[in-house]
């Protein structure tokens, strides 16, 4: 039987007249990663401040590793660790400082705070820095402490409220690679919120889309993506070209889908693994191309598909069209 | 990984918050200012332009400064427990107070913790109030007892306010309400017997003053500088700042309940 480490039925939050949060369901199992993917305002935030005890649900209820978020939110607590949103730490401390001050909160005695600090500053490659003040840090800096320091009493769950954003490339990845050994290595189980479709592609073996305060979409991001359809391939012609003989050539391979002028796209029924016999083909009819582009569903067409629109910020991530020719 | 079973030590965590603000004082000086400076001021000011008082029939000493030098001890303290609720007000704004609300520590404990840095904070004028007693005109004829009160009432003052400072913090979430933290505090103290000895005081004015727990704190830290220090006259004083610090420690505790499970 799977061990169960978040479960909420019927969240709702009200604040006043607006529901952020209007009843969504979800459970995420021990040592999963899962992804709360949704655009600004969609009510990602919401749900983890009611998930972390900070704000209690008008509605609903929601157990953490085993303990009710409202009844047992000292429990809740001691189990948990979070990353907020902006990484909210004091400029005014040094690293150090404030791994100690969250040891003390977190009941670590004064020896065993000290080690810990010194291990976490190394796992998030601090060590140099661990004596400056926070202001000094960089965006990366920042998230990588924040991480640290959710995670000094080691917690068996991890919320992440959207942890790169704001981040360059590089600094996004290396706080990937630090969530993924953290659930590899010691099968902490990970609540992630985030806007970017990557982020939630990457990192997430389950999310579940939120927009509008509801959940409108919910499993593995591959099953998902699937479920909006085969990936088509657009084939853009030199000007003057034949269309018909181009589509004549392509049609075997899949429908053609609608398209401008110069170009002919098909859905590749097949799936992208048809793409290298697609070329071999065109080629051997003799047919001159000027590009091939493979794109393959994205979780933001899995959102288009449940919301009827895209996801802001989608096009923060690298898009998922190739060129292939 | 497996959760420590350990409940968060709620003196330690007090104590960690209070070290934690006396730490950013000289991060920060500028919030910190106001309160060594403004009781400095006070006392050139005032004792400056209110010398004559002290010729007046029935004002309690022929030395103003022995009036006003207490005055502005308190308003020191309070200034400096008031910048404690500042920084609460700070922390709420940018997030960092989740980091304390997210931790098994005890309620009690985070609101205890800001309230004792903004009384360790009231030494620092306090301190220097006592220097300018000791090398002024001023002169505490009530021996070690008269200190004693003095330091009691500006102690009790630095924590009352800190209290009321978090209380406002608390609920408004944002530095933004700094003002009202002050007007609270000045009202407090100019309706009372800041400047003036009751029987001087005339209308409504008198009655406010009167009724004012601030004039019996007031009184509990002039007494040993305006003569012997009897029970008589300290009880009423003590009662009043213990009240005080009771209720306003009150809205703070009142307010952290409302904001988190």
């Amino acid at each position: 039987m799977t061990l169960t480490h978040i479960k909420a039925t019927g969240l709702v939050r009200r604040f006043g007249e607006i529901e952020a949060v209007a009843g969504i369901d979800l459970e995420v199992a021990a040592g999963e990663v899962f992804g709360f993917l949704g655009p600004n305002g969609a009510g990602k935030s919401t749900t983890v401040r009611m998930l972390t005890t900070l704000l209690r649900p008008t509605e609903g209820t929601a157990q953490v590793a085993g303990h009710d978020v409202v009844q047992d939110a000292d429990d809740v607590r001691r189990s948990i660790g979070v990353a907020l949103q902006d990484a909210a730490i004091d400029p005014l401390m040094t690293g150090r400082e404030l791994l100690a001050l969250q040891a003390v909160l977190h009941g670590i005695g004064r020896h065993r705070s000290a080690e810990r600090s010194q291990q976490l500053l190394h796992t998030v490659g601090l060590t140099k820095a661990a004596d400056r003040r926070v202001g000094t840090y960089s965006g990366g800096m920042r998230r990588r402490l924040d991480l640290a320091l959710a995670l000094v009493h080691e917690p068996i769950v991890l919320f992440l409220d959207e942890p790169t954003t704001g981040l360059d490339p590089n600094s996004r990845v290396a706080l990937w690679e630090e969530v993924r050994k953290l659930n590899r290595d010691f099968g902490t189980t990970v609540f992630l919120t985030t806007q970017y479709l990557e982020e939630a592609d990457q990192l997430a073996g389950r999310i579940a889309i939120i927009d509008d305060g509801k959940i409108v979409a919910d499993g593995a991001p591959a099953r998902l993506k699937a479920e909006v359809g085969e990936p088509s391939l657009r084939v853009a012609l030199p000007p003057g070209a034949d269309e018909a003989a181009a589509e004549a050539v392509l049609l075997p391979y899949g429908d053609r889908v609608a398209d401008g002028k110069g170009y002919v796209t098909i859905r590749l029924a097949g799936g992208a693994s048809k793409v290298g016999m697609v070329s071999r083909a065109l080629d051997d009819a003799g047919i001159e191309i000027e590009g091939l582009e493979l794109h393959v569903p994205t979780l933001d067409d899995v959102f288009q598909k449940a919301t009827g629109r895209r996801l802001e910020g989608a096009e923060e991530a690298p898009a998922e069209m190739e060129e292939v020719g | 990984m497996k959760a420590p079973a350990l409940p968060a030590n709620s003196l330690r965590v007090a104590w960690a918050m209070a070290e934690r603000s006396i730490k950013l004082i000289p991060r920060v000086p500028s919030t910190f200012f106001p309160s060594l400076i403004m009781p400095i001021f006070l006392v050139v000011s005032f004792g400056g332009q209110f010398a004559g008082l002290a010729l007046l029939p029935g004002f309690p000493t022929d030395q103003i400064l022995n009036w006003f030098i207490p005055m502005a001890t308190l308003q020191g303290a309070a200034f400096a427990g008031i910048t404690t609720g500042l920084g609460v007000a700070r922390d709420l704004e940018n997030g960092f107070f989740d980091r304390f609300l997210l931790s098994p520590a005890r309620r009690g404990a985070l609101v205890a913790g800001p309230l004792i840095g903004g009384v360790l904070r009231g030494f620092l004028p306090l301190i220097l109030l006592t220097f300018v007693t000791i090398f002024s005109a001023a002169t505490v004829s009530g021996g070690l007892l008269g200190w004693i009160t003095y330091y009691v009432a500006a102690l009790g003052m630095a924590l009352a306010a800190g209290a009321w400072a978090f209380g406002l913090a608390i609920r408004f979430k944002t530095m933004q309400v700094a003002p009202l933290m002050q007007t609270g505090l000045f009202l407090a103290v100019f309706l009372s017997t800041a400047q003036m000895p009751l029987e001087l005081i005339g209308g409504w004015l008198h009655d406010v003053a009167r009724f004012n727990p601030m004039t019996n704190v007031l009184a509990l830290a002039r007494e040993g500088f305006l003569g012997e220090v009897t029970w008589a006259d300290t009880w009423p004083g003590l009662v009043s700042l213990a009240g005080m610090a009771a209720f306003l420690i009150v809205f703070a505790a009142r307010g952290m309940r409302k904001i988190i499970p």
